[in-house]
């Protein structure tokens, strides 16, 4: 028995240099390939959710993402809603749009604001909300992952944060 | 308790320079292999600093191989990854956007490159959800190659081969600490309560815990003392500046103080819940250290050389530090009766620790050398560039 | 009928997670440093549920007393919501935190004191209710179900149909009777509950001065 645990106990050594040889050309892409397939997503508060329809506008066109609802009771972030205006460099140099969130012939929001020509400059968002579906938000920037505007890559984001219902 | 120094030994003789070369070969071939790949060598920082690294981490395991002695090379290497990753880290940052803060853009887009460190607290709302907790990408990207499944493959294969050693030959933060805590000659402070070190498996039950409540990363967002070398969430809001003064004070007192006073890695061992995490991972490894109970003198001189409070006098009557044990060597070192040793598990104690030592030196050196050394590599590339150009 | 008395137990179901995931900082380490016996564990559980079903019902009695429409207005819900947390930390600290030592068999104790020792009854039902004050989504979404209801006792009603739905998520807890055999489980545990008493403390810090000033 001892000979055999000596003998198990070597085996095991062995089969750990092996891994670590095999890793860079082996387990790493195995592992990596593995882990993608597990049908894993980035949080939603980060992420913005999923896209959920487009509204076409003259040269540019507004991304409206499934709202989020955090499910986690003490989390920071409160409900909103991500949309995004793309391409970016289309845009006039002030907007102006009504936006229907769910598609049901209802303006749900306007939201305004300026598009500087330095892509680096802040940007600030205004919110008035029609119809209570959104609060309102007057000259925010990048205050909370549930309330902001910023530019990211060709899009200029924006998340407005639901009204509790 | 005294000073954790490690004291010299009565110990075989140093292997002939001959016998250790030989036995570094498949080293140099394997830290060859991997800095061909490590950084750009079509520039002449890229390859000084590949040839520098390359001399360095061979360097180093042929004098672990001569000497026998572990703890003090593998010392050097971890204190020179501790700091250069972060000046290589913050470099890289302040070329890229002129600051250590991250903007709020680089989360939407899922540009923040993944930290292992995260790992524990994701699993929860992961198996609830099938959603990660963490502003990244799941697979590489141009703009991040360091998405959530890398590091994950990445941490998972480290931790097949070293388990708890990781935090003694991967953990690029734990050389900080133990760069400090390597200055003074004795410590200020002893006698640390040994309850203490119970510190870190709490920390992991909280963050765990609050992850799952609340969905965010807690330990990143509110305890990690690394954010002072690395990157932070702008600061732009009471929260934000609370969360920044938490991260500073915990440096500055865990990270540099404590073991200037103390010599001992009091990150990892009062705080660190990625330590602890590890440490449900020793039982994967083959390796341990032991000690042989019919040489042991009970001279408290391994105690006194542990840098994490590991290994107290239930450990050592009981015949090895436990799962917590991070394989650093440097109790094993500093014995002068050749108890403390290096052991393969399932073999006899003490009967061949030398071997034991060696086979777990190869798979660790060479994870060291590829993870950590192309680290070193790429930090040495952009510090040389400025010169090398 | 069935439909009615199937809402709020499904509506509970299907939240329980959220309720496992949201009472597991304060239930885990205050089960786990009190190192009971499977039997002690399962007192100890249903103490705390006992607190959390009278922090619900009285929720609800209250809110459909008064005539409050949930949801609360922002900065009602802010105060409360930072309160709540002040208190949960305070109770951690006192009750889950100290190494608490059994009494002696013979003593004389008043009742106070026989209530807040580890085999006492205060601490379980009083985390329990600070717990389920915790005005958690689904426990929102459910306070809105029951303030429809026309009379207080189907509120009432409708709230412990929806509290039974999310009891058998408590099971799991059960399980933390075995983590005793550890020996270093109670100092863990009573670790773990400082720490998040000194997250709640923040949290609700936070929550109370973020109400105040921005309303």
């Amino acid at each position: 028995m001892p000979r055999l645990t000596s003998v198990l106990g070597y085996t095991g050594a062995a089969l750990t240099a092996l891994a670590a040889l095999a890793g860079p050309f082996v387990l790493y892409g195995a592992f990596t390939q593995g882990i993608a397939a597990m049908g894993l997503r980035i949080n939603p508060v980060y992420s913005g959710g999923p896209p959920a329809r487009e509204i076409t506008r003259p040269g540019y066109r507004i991304v409206v993402y499934r709202p989020v609802v955090p499910r986690a009771p003490f989390s920071f972030a409160r409900s909103f809603v991500q949309l995004a205006w793309t391409p970016a460099g289309a845009l006039p140099r002030r907007v102006e749009d009504a936006v229907d969130l769910d598609g049901d012939g209802r303006v749900d929001l306007v939201a305004r604001f300026d598009v500087p020509s330095d892509a680096a400059a802040p940007l600030f968002l205004d919110v008035t909300p029609a119809g209570g579906r959104v609060l309102p938000l007057r000259h925010v920037s990048r205050g909370s992952f549930s309330a902001l505007i910023a530019r990211v890559g060709d899009r200029i984001v924006t998340r407005i944060p639901l009204a509790p219902r | 308790m005294a000073d954790p120094v490690v004291l010299e030994t009565t110990r075989p003789a140093p292997r002939s320079i001959g016998r250790s070369a030989l036995l570094t070969l498949p080293l140099l071939l394997w830290a060859l292999l991997m800095f061909s790949h490590a950084v750009d060598l079509r520039e002449n920082a890229g390859r000084a600093a590949a040839l520098l690294t390359c001399a360095f981490m061979v360097a180093l395991f042929f004098l672990m191989v001569r000497t026998r002695r572990t703890y003090r090379w593998r010392r050097v290497f971890f204190v020179a990854l501790g700091v250069l990753f972060p000046i290589g880290f913050i470099a890289q940052l302040y070329a890229l956007r002129g600051s250590m803060s991250i903007p709020v853009e680089r989360m939407l887009s899922g540009d923040t490159p993944f930290c292992f460190l995260a790992i524990p607290m994701l699993i929860v709302p992961a198996a609830l959800t099938r959603t990660v907790i963490f502003p990244g990408s799941i697979l590489p990207t141009a703009s991040n190659p360091h998405s959530v499944a890398t590091m994950i493959a990445v941490w998972f294969a480290a931790t097949l081969v070293l388990g708890k050693a990781w935090c003694a030959f991967g953990c690029f933060f734990g050389g900080i600490e133990e760069g400090f805590a390597a200055l003074p000659r004795k410590a200020k402070l002893r006698d640390l309560p040994p309850r203490l070190r119970w510190v870190p498996w709490s920390v992991l039950a909280a963050v765990v815990l609050l992850s799952a409540a609340t969905f965010e990363p807690t330990y990143c967002m509110w305890l990690c003392p690394f954010k002072a070398v690395t990157e932070f969430p702008e600061v732009r809001s009471a929260q934000t500046a609370i969360q920044f003064a938490i991260f500073g004070m915990l440096f500055g007192g865990l990270v540099v103080v404590m073991p200037l006073l103390t010599r001992l890695r009091t990150q990892c061992t009062l705080l660190c819940p990625f330590g602890a995490f590890q440490s449900l991972f020793n039982k994967l490894t083959v390796f341990d250290v032991r000690i042989d109970r019919s040489r042991c003198t009970d001279c408290v001189a391994c105690r006194r050389a542990c840098p994490t409070l590991v290994l107290d006098e239930a450990a050592v009557t009981a015949g090895g530090p436990g799962i917590s044990c991070m394989k650093c060597g440097a109790c094993v070192d500093s014995c002068t009766k050749q108890a403390a040793v290096w052991h393969v598990k399932g073999t006899p104690i003490a009967a061949r620790p030398e071997t034991a030592r060696l086979l777990f030196l190869y798979p660790a050196w060479s994870f060291a050398t590829l993870f950590g050394g192309s680290i070193i590599a790429g930090s040495l590339a952009q510090l040389l560039r400025p010169l090398l150009h | 009928m069935l439909g009615n008395l199937a809402e709020p137990a499904l509506l509970g179901f299907s939240s329980g997670l959220v309720c496992l995931a949201a009472c597991g900082p304060v239930v885990l380490p205050w089960l786990a440093a009190a190192g009971e016996g499977g039997r002690g564990t399962a007192r100890l559980l249903a103490q705390f549920l006992g607190g959390r079903l009278v922090g619900y019902l009285g929720f609800a009695s209250l809110a459909w007393a008064i005539g409050l429409a949930l949801p609360l207005p922002a900065r009602t819900n802010a105060f409360a919501y930072g309160l709540v947390h002040i208190a949960l930390a305070i109770a951690l600290l006192v009750f889950a935190v100290p190494a608490r030592r059994r009494p002696e068999p013979c003593a004389r104790l008043s009742i106070f004191r026989r209530a807040t020792t580890r085999s006492g009854f205060l601490a379980p039902v009083l985390l329990g209710f600070l717990t389920g004050l915790n005005l958690c989504p689904p426990f929102v979404a459910a306070g809105v179900r029951a303030a429809e209801r026309h009379s207080l006792p189907g509120a009432l009603a409708f709230f412990l149909l929806f509290f039974a739905g999310t009891l058998v998520w408590f099971l799991p807890y059960l399980g933390s009777a075995l983590l005793r055999r550890l020996p270093a489980v109670p100092t863990v545990a009573r670790y773990t509950a400082a720490l998040v008493a000194v997250y709640y403390l923040l949290l609700g810090g936070l929550t109370l001065g973020g109400a105040w000033l921005h309303g």
